[in-house]
């Protein structure tokens, strides 16, 4: 195991490039080091590019509409960031409940997204905007939409070569932003089911995100689409054969397939009644 | 890994180390710059215990690596108190009761530090937002809430008072006792200067790992040591065949385990080898490389199939995998259920949890050079870990040293001894070497010793006014692979139904079973909460049929004082009818029973417990342990359980008591010294207790059964009491009246009912030594003789005094989601008269946070395989700030004649009421009962689905 420190991007990239498929990117490291050292010994052939002594990476600005948070971006950062959590305030609801406070101040959104985990809480809220991500190689940069990066679980479409420099939220006027995350404590739960939603109100098209619902985080289509339309629905039962369509939850240790969809109907259902004449009660 | 140099600034210092870059920021603290203060609960960010301030925010150091703090301000709790002075929120924590086993304290208050610089006047809501990080396994936050709640009042002058000793009330009875002192330990514990067993380091130590078995049920074939034996830095390793036949156990007729698996494994985890190395990550790398080949069983997993035809075997001495059937039967039950107007049959199902301390087990050990193993062990009983070492080593007790440090908590799981303390000796005898081994959070699980879980079928009969008829109880224990505790565990999930209600009629069969899964043992309440929760549920249903009010059924069956239960338990105080009366007024249960809307809801549980165990876990005299016993059982102590001398300084100003007492949170150590101070008639701050090294202290058999305050308590006064006997005839002398007529108090003696005419009680002490050399005094306590009945088990449940409880939950649940919001509690209890009130009610909030968790999420779940799947703290949940509910905890006036101060227990029956009130509640709001535990939204949705569905089902068929 080797631990690199560079101290620009640039240095990043070109021992990330020269690592070959050993090399793996550290921000914040709280996923890296749980059990640490016991399982120190998994990581011998890993070459660790870490990114903390990169301190431009740690910026967050805000112009033009554009919220611009670095790859050492923490939670914690953009709670305290006036700007941010104005523009975007799904983040500020969405970072003060991933883990604790200790895991806020240290964790990454950068990490949340690369670590592909389907339970993401930051991915969620960052979904339901307009999200680009900027992944840096020495051969340049490439940009790629937040919601076509992942591609199955725990897999996207970044490189082995690539760094996330930065995660772009272009900023729309929007007549719904709604982000619940149900877990069965309450606090320091990991998502059982998560739901975020945004209604653009320029051209009223919308952004359905759930996590630990399916393989990924994932947009959902086909309610989407069902809102687009403005369908009416008569009850909570009636928008899960729609949720069938966009995602798949499983029966794991923390809560069941038919929980998962019930109660994703439920949110779904007294979200949307309160903000929306059409759906119906 | 190549290590750099790192430099950051350590509570104001410069501090350079050279480290691997990915080295924990934890484990830099600890071991290379011995602030040993930031503690290590879990290693995975779940727990908060390792929280320091990084630039003034908090983070968990166990996921910091080294190379990210270069040039960083770091401030640990080492770097709060300024010149040994508390900063206000170190005092809050000592005098409000936010300290216990002080495992959390160091990353809690580091957590509030952190609020209160931002933040100087904090609401309740945001106090516990900024404390979600840091779990509290023994306080239920209550005292941590408000110790940051009124910081304030120590601030500047206010603080004076506050440490100042309390002023003489000479009114008061007595001094001492039934007064809230803050623990003697509270300071170390707020400062992080309290040594625990992993912050043990000696010279010249090495590290050992255990190599746990890959699967649940197997032969082992082959181990091959010969690759990790060759690797650097490794120092030995040991496998069976390395180690003695020797089995070991707890209960003497069923020691079933092996030092280190011979031939079978019986879980995954088992331990089959251990590797002695330099360093930690050595130790685990050495692992990897040992090569073990070994024929997979297929394994037992779910007691009720184990106990079918042809299910696998785990043991060939348990015929069809039953460790013990307990079989017993009082009264004419036949008749009893004939005679009952309404009989009502219900199955319930209890579940798998872990006491999960906040602090990992934890052994160091190493040899004197005259032959005697120094063992310092996170162990609840110091005494039986001495003797199963004497048993296993094949060494004499005498030759045993156990040093119990600070304990970060234990609720049963550290009152067996582990595979590390027999392990850490043996690579230490092998190496030469000290040697500290510390379990993993997961290890933890994997050594298992959590709650049994109980399939419970329960059938109660009572007459048309409620009373008790008759009740059976049919219970399966799911063991796991080892007998541990289990034994006496499957004789309390008995024995203990009959203590709070009169039972004329009672049958109990119970069956503990052996699985392929890591031992049960002994946790809080000792098989006891799931029985108690599906009794008081079972009651609750009845009450319902027969239209009666469920406090008034129970007060219409509640034990009275001075009965023999229907087992021959000895019930001496009891003012259980006064705790229920207490929380139905308090509770304004008569307001909201019946009255609240849907998915409010209220709920009533009781329960009591044993205040010590009338008979030790062995029988006979302390002994060689491997020698047989020598004495027969005779429904007799042999030895005393509790002993303990009190030994005045040379200038009397000073007194040392030794007693071997554990306290490992509960705050044993501070009602002991009350107790002694009382009997001595000096104040609690002129005793230092000695209670961690058997070198110094004599024997107490422990922290279990809820024994230390009426055993230990009894020895420590009769001690102080043989002080003051000892310096009566030198007061007298001094006094100029006889010795029979000398008192002491407030530190002085004085002839009785003249305490204007006083001699200064270090004046006597003096002269003693002066004339007799050490003035010392020695006190024990042994148990009753006789106690229990003449049937087979009848020691268990034995006691010399019953302690009683009711709590009311209050509930809020969402209908939608099914989630569940314990709102508050109302709980009263008869320990007797507290020694220490503020100690009481955090035993109190502690069991009803604690067992609130064990109610609606705390669950050890397996896969097929026999792997635990969530062996941590983020899928195996322990209770929140948040989610802690609002406690009122309240006492009733009650005197145990058998208790030293008319003391009684709290420990353990503080958790029995908990289980049943949130069931009730959670019943009383949704309308629908869960039977199994934990009580999840996702099987309260299915409940009320399955409800629903039934009664649409009939007019569906009407339309057809």
């Amino acid at each position: 195991m080797r631990v690199c420190m560079p101290t620009t991007l640039s240095d990043a990239c070109s021992m990330l490039a020269d690592a070959g498929t050993a090399g793996r990117v550290m921000a914040g490291g709280t996923d890296l080091l749980v059990d640490w050292p016991q399982r120190a010994h998994e990581h011998d052939d890993t070459i660790w590019i870490d990114l903390s002594r990169v301190t431009p990476l740690r910026r967050i600005t805000c112009a033009d509409h554009v919220l611009r948070l670095g790859a050492l971006t923490t939670y914690w950062d953009v709670v305290q960031s006036e700007q941010a959590a104005e523009a975007f305030p799904l983040l500020k609801q969405a970072a003060r409940v991933v883990g604790s406070l200790q895991i806020q101040t240290r964790g990454t959104w950068a990490g949340n997204i690369m670590n592909g985990s389907p339970a993401a809480d930051g991915v969620l809220a960052l979904m339901a905007y307009d999200t680009t991500i900027e992944l840096r190689s020495t051969a340049g940069v490439r940009r790629v939409s937040l919601d076509t990066f992942y591609t199955g679980y725990r897999s996207t479409v970044a490189r082995a070569d690539e760094i996330l420099e930065s995660i772009v939220l272009r900023r729309h006027r929007y007549r719904i932003q709604y982000f619940e995350k149900i877990g069965t404590r309450q606090a320091q739960a990991i998502t059982k089911v998560g739901l975020a939603l945004t209604q653009d109100s320029a051209d009223h098209s919308w952004r359905v995100v759930m996590n630990s619902m399916a393989p990924t985080v994932t947009r959902c289509p086909a309610l989407e689409g069902v809102l687009s339309a403005q369908q009416p629905m008569a009850g909570p039962d009636a928008w899960l054969p729609i949720i069938d369509a966009d995602v798949s939850p499983i029966d794991d240790l923390r809560s069941t397939s038919r929980y998962r969809r019930v109660v994703a109907a439920r949110l779904l259902h007294s979200a949307l009644a309160d903000r929306c004449d059409w759906i119906g009660q | 890994m190549a290590q750099c140099l790192y430099t950051f600034n350590v509570n104001g210092h410069s501090q350079t180390v050279a480290a691997d870059p990915l080295e924990s920021l934890a484990d830099v603290l600890r071991d290379r710059l011995h602030l040993t203060g930031t503690k290590k609960g879990c290693g995975a960010g779940d727990c908060g215990a390792c929280t320091v301030l990084i630039d003034g925010s908090p983070v968990n150091t166990c996921l910091t690596p080294i190379g990210t703090v270069n040039g960083r301000e770091i401030t640990t709790i080492e770097g709060l108190a300024v010149n040994g002075e508390l900063t206000p929120l170190q005092k809050a924590f000592v005098h409000e009761g936010g300290i216990q086993c002080g495992f959390c304290t160091p990353g809690m208050v580091i957590s509030a530090t952190h609020l209160l610089n931002d933040n100087p006047s904090p609401t309740t809501d945001e106090i516990k937002e900024a404390l979600t990080g840091n779990l509290c396994r023994c306080t239920g936050y209550g005292g941590i809430l408000r110790a940051v709640q009124r910081c304030d009042n120590y601030r500047g002058d206010g603080t004076c008072a506050k440490k100042a000793e309390p002023p003489a009330d000479k009114s008061r009875k007595y001094d001492n006792v039934n007064i809230s002192i803050p623990r003697v330990d509270a300071a170390d514990k707020v400062t992080g200067r309290a040594v625990y067993t992993a912050d043990v380091t000696l010279p010249n130590m090495a590290y050992g790992k255990l190599l746990g078995s890959p699967v649940a049920h197997g032969i082992i074939k082959k181990i091959d040591i010969s690759k990790a034996d060759a690797l650097p830095g490794v120092l030995t390793i040991l496998t069976g065949a390395d180690v003695t036949d020797t089995l070991h156990g707890v209960s003497p007729a069923r020691y079933d385990e092996e030092i280190l698996a011979k031939t079978k494994v019986r879980h995954i985890g088992e331990p089959i080898a251990a590797v002695a190395a330099i360093d930690e990550a050595t130790c685990k790398k050495a692992l990897s490389l040992i090569d073990v080949e070994i024929e997979p069983l297929t394994p037992v997993l779910d007691p009720m199939q184990a106990v079918a035809d042809g299910a696998p075997i785990v043991h060939e001495r348990y015929k069809g995998n039953i460790n013990t059937h307990v079989e017993q039967e009082f009264g004419d039950l036949e008749k009893g259920f004939a005679d009952s107007y309404h009989v009502r049959e219900e199955e319930f199902i209890g579940n798998h949890i872990q006491q999960a301390p906040m602090e990992p087990h934890a052994s160091v050990a190493t040899w004197d050079h005259d032959g005697t193993l120094v063992l310092y062990s996170s162990t609840q009983v110091p005494h039986y870990v001495q003797y199963m070492m004497a048993h296993v080593l094949h060494i004499p007790l005498g030759k045993i040293r156990v040093i119990r440090p600070a304990v970060g908590g234990g609720f049963g799981g550290k009152a067996a001894t582990s595979p590390i303390d027999i392990c850490s000796a043996l690579l230490s005898k092998a190496t030469g070497r000290p040697i500290k081994m510390v379990y993993t959070r997961e290890e933890t699980f994997t050594y298992g010793r959590g709650r049994h879980k109980q399939y419970m079928k329960f059938k109660l009969g009572v007459d048309k006014e409620g009373r008790i008829k008759a009740f059976k109880s049919e219970i399966y224990l799911d063991g796991g692979a080892y007998s541990s505790f289990g034994v006496a565990t499957a004789y309390y999930a008995g024995s203990m139904i009959p203590t709070l209600y009169h039972l004329p009629a009672y049958r109990y069969d119970g069956y503990r079973i052996m699985t392929n899964k890591p031992a049960c043992g002994a946790m809080r309440g000792h098989g006891v909460p799931q029985p108690r929760f599906a009794f008081e549920c079972l009651l609750n249903m009845v009450a319902d049929d027969i239209g009666m009010d469920p406090v008034e059924i129970r007060l219409r069956n509640a034990m009275d004082a001075n009965t023999m239960t229907v087992n021959d338990l000895d019930i001496g105080s009891c003012e259980y009818k006064a705790t229920l009366e207490q929380v139905r007024e308090k509770s304004d249960w008569n307001n909201k029973y019946g009255k609240l809307p849907a998915g409010k809801g209220i709920g009533i549980g009781c329960g009591g417990f044993v205040s010590g165990a009338g008979y030790c876990i062995y029988r006979g005299q302390v002994q060689l342990s491997h020698e047989k016993p020598r004495e027969h059982f005779q429904k007799k102590s042999i030895f005393p359980h509790a002993n303990a001398i009190a030994k005045v300084s040379e200038d009397g100003m000073a007194v040392v008591l030794m007693i071997g007492a554990a306290d490992i949170g509960q705050g044993s150590d501070t009602v002991l010294v009350q107790m002694c101070a009382e009997s001595l008639g000096i104040p609690a701050s002129r005793i230092r207790m000695r209670s961690e090294d058997s070198d110094i202290s004599p024997i107490d058999l422990g922290a279990y059964s809820s024994r230390i305050t009426l055993m230990g308590g009894h020895a420590v006064s009769r001690a102080g009491t043989a002080v003051v006997e000892k310096m009566k005839p030198y007061a007298a002398k001094l006094l100029g009246c006889d010795p029979s007529e000398v008192e002491a108090r407030h530190a002085t003696m004085f002839p009785r009912g003249n305490e204007s005419h006083t001699v200064l009680w270090e004046e006597v002490a003096r002269q003693y030594f002066n004339d007799k050399g050490p003035l010392v005094g020695t006190g024990c306590y042994k148990p009753p003789d006789g106690l229990g009945g003449d049937y087979k088990g009848a020691t268990v449940g034995t006691s010399p005094a019953y302690s009683f409880g009711s709590a009311v939950c209050e509930v809020n649940v969402d209908l939608e989601t099914g989630k569940v919001k314990v709102e508050k509690f109302t709980d009263y209890h008869d320990c007797g008269t507290p020694i220490n009130p503020q100690s009481v009610h955090g035993q109190v909030e502690g069991a009803i946070v604690m067992s609130t968790g064990e109610t609606i999420m705390e669950d050890i779940q397996f896969d097929e395989k026999g792997n635990i799947l969530n062996p941590n703290l983020h899928g195996y949940l322990l209770m929140t700030i948040k989610d802690a509910p609002e406690i009122f905890s309240g006492l009733v006036d009650s005197y145990e004649s058998r208790g030293p101060f008319g003391a009684k227990e709290i420990g353990e029956g503080s958790t029995l009421p908990v289980l049943g009130a949130v069931a009730h509640a959670i019943a009383n709001a949704t309308g629908v009962w869960i039977k199994d535990l934990p009580i999840t939204p996702e099987k309260i949705l299915n409940a009320l689905r399955k409800k629903q569905e039934s009664a649409e089902a009939p007019s569906l068929a009407a339309t057809r």
